[in-house]
């Protein structure tokens, strides 16, 4: 599969899944600009996902255990 | 009245009340009325907080009679973008018709440290709806209608601290509080024309404030000068045991610097790629003028998608903040009408590409610290363009729709940056110049660009009254 075909199709998917939860409230042409928005979303990860990582890469996310006083 | 003291940076403000020649009250009574008068000309002003103003202005000539000068902000004026909580009835909208009549019972920490230093809290101000978070693509994106720059009415003020940028520009305020979580300091600051401080991430304690990226919003101040924006820094930076990100670094703002300090500069290659051909002109003419203060050379990055790995932070955190907005379908009540749908596109970023973001998050972090450690300050165009015009799709590296690698790794790592004007473009529209530094390094990008104003005018102009 292409990278266009790969990318589509997984637009087509999450755009069935945005459509499952809120189509009601979307018309046609809402439809059709949240794909468009999904597409940078896709590509954007796509772009993410070449970049290969070490394991020791953590997110740059600090999480502090939480203790209240006493 | 004290309308000699409009245009007049803090600093030059400070000495006239420390020494009892301007009274903070006529002051307070010059900025309100300004504010009542022209700001609804900017669409810059949600609530203009009158009663508060002059207790404090009240307060503040009281304790400076008596010899309790607490600082430089003591009896200055400013306003705060309408996305900090304040107490005492005063309305908290964030620029979002579903909040318009919205009241918190605390202020947020910046405005209470404000109060701490004796400012004068004289508005809250405009901005875009829920600071653009919803996805926004054109000017007319709060309830409180487009905010028009000051230089060209026709034009915008910028987003998202739309108030924070025209207030300042205007003279309807000293100095103002903008939030920044990707453009939104200096974004409006480049397109008015005035200075605008990212400070680093976790320098100022964002409690109290509206969260839109809990891992990119930043409190910053919008002023007259860079120097001015040193001064509300230290007043406004520091730990808070209420925002657990608010680092423990105390910061001390150094406002005379070393005299006749040389810096070194870096430019990353390609940086004007895609600037209007103005913006570029005010760049180059930039970099001469920064030859007279230190050195430059051109830098190079990894080739990573810098952009990819920002937004994709962004859009997730965003419909996570909102999910409830977002779930409950009263999205449909914000003023941009692509704001009613553009939200559900967050709903498709996986979880495994947000944590690959945050991932790389820290790759970008070393590389951009390794870039900065061998240089001062990066210096780059505020913006790629002038200000978008009223009634026109707005560019935005969010959406994809431009790159702005400067903003996306600022952003993204969390790095201060300063904007400083540096000249006009098309339209008559302010153009800017930004500076860089490493985290933690206020002070070092702002004597940087308090060097270069200090060799430039254009902070010196103002737009004239309507």
């Amino acid at each position: 599969m292409s990278e266009t075909d790969a990318v589509r199709a997984e637009v087509d998917a999450l755009l069935a899944l945005v459509r499952e939860r809120y189509g009601s409230r979307l018309t046609a042409e809402e439809l059709d600009a949240v794909r468009t928005g999904i597409t940078g979303v896709v590509e954007a990860a796509h772009a993410l996902r070449k970049v290969w990582l070490d394991n020791a890469d953590e997110p740059g996310q600090p999480f502090t255990p939480y203790r209240t006083d006493g | 009245m004290a309308e000699d003291a409009v245009f007049v940076p803090v600093r030059r403000l400070a000495e006239l009340i420390r020494t009892r020649r301007l009274s903070p009250v006529a002051l307070a009574e010059t900025f309100l009325d300004r504010l009542e008068r022209l700001g609804p000309r900017y669409n810059a002003v949600v609530t203009v907080t009158r009663a508060r103003a002059l207790e404090q202005a009240r307060r503040a000539e009281r304790e400076i009679a008596a010899g309790d000068y607490r600082g430089p902000l003591h009896g200055i004026p400013y306003g705060a973008k309408d996305l900090l909580a304040t107490s005492g009835g005063i309305p908290t909208t964030w620029g979002a018709a579903p909040f318009k009549d919205r009241v918190f019972d605390f202020d947020a920490t910046v405005v209470r440290r404000l109060e701490e230093a004796g400012a004068v809290l004289c508005a809250k101000l405009a901005m875009v709806e829920l600071a653009g978070g919803m996805g926004y693509r054109q000017p007319n994106a709060s309830f409180t209608g487009p905010g028009i720059n000051p230089w060209n009415r026709d034009a915008w003020s910028g987003g998202s601290s739309s108030g924070s940028g025209s207030a300042v520009s205007a003279g309807l305020v000293p100095f103002a509080i903008g939030s920044e979580t990707w453009g939104s300091i200096l974004s409006p600051a480049g397109n008015c024309g005035v200075a605008g401080l990212r400070p680093t991430y976790g320098r100022v304690s964002r409690h109290g404030a509206m969260a839109l990226c809990w891992t990119l919003d930043k409190l910053g101040p919008l002023a007259l000068t860079a120097d001015d924006c040193g001064l509300v820094l230290e007043a406004i930076a520091g730990p808070d045991p209420a925002d657990p990100t608010a680092a423990d670094r105390p910061f001390r703002y150094d406002g005379d610097g070393p005299v006749g300090r040389r810096f070194r500069f870096g430019v990353l290659r390609g940086i004007t790629d895609g600037c209007e051909d103005t913006v570029r002109e005010r760049f180059e003419q930039s970099l001469e003028t920064l030859g007279a203060i230190g050195t430059r050379e051109e830098v190079t990055l990894p080739n990573l998608p810098y952009d990819d790995v920002t937004r994709t932070i962004l859009f997730a955190e965003a419909a996570s903040a909102f999910e409830d907005l977002i779930e409950s379908g009263r999205i449909a009540e914000l003023t941009a009408p692509e704001d009613h749908y553009l939200p559900y596109v967050r709903d498709s970023v996986l979880a495994k590409d947000y944590l690959k973001a945050l991932r790389l998050r820290g790759v970008m972090a070393r590389e951009a610290d390794r870039v900065l450690s061998r240089v001062d300050a990066l210096v780059a165009p505020g913006r790629l363009t002038v200000a978008a015009m009223l009634g026109t799709e707005v560019r935005s590296a969010i959406r994809g729709t431009t790159r702005d690698v400067m903003g996306a790794i600022g952003n993204g790592a969390g790095l201060p940056a300063v904007a400083v004007p540096n000249g006009f473009g098309a339209r008559g529209l302010p153009t800017s110049l930004q500076f860089m530094g490493r985290a933690w390094e206020e002070n070092t990008i702002l004597a940087a660009a308090r060097a270069y104003q200090s060799l430039t005018d254009w902070h010196e102009r103002h737009p004239a009254d309507p």
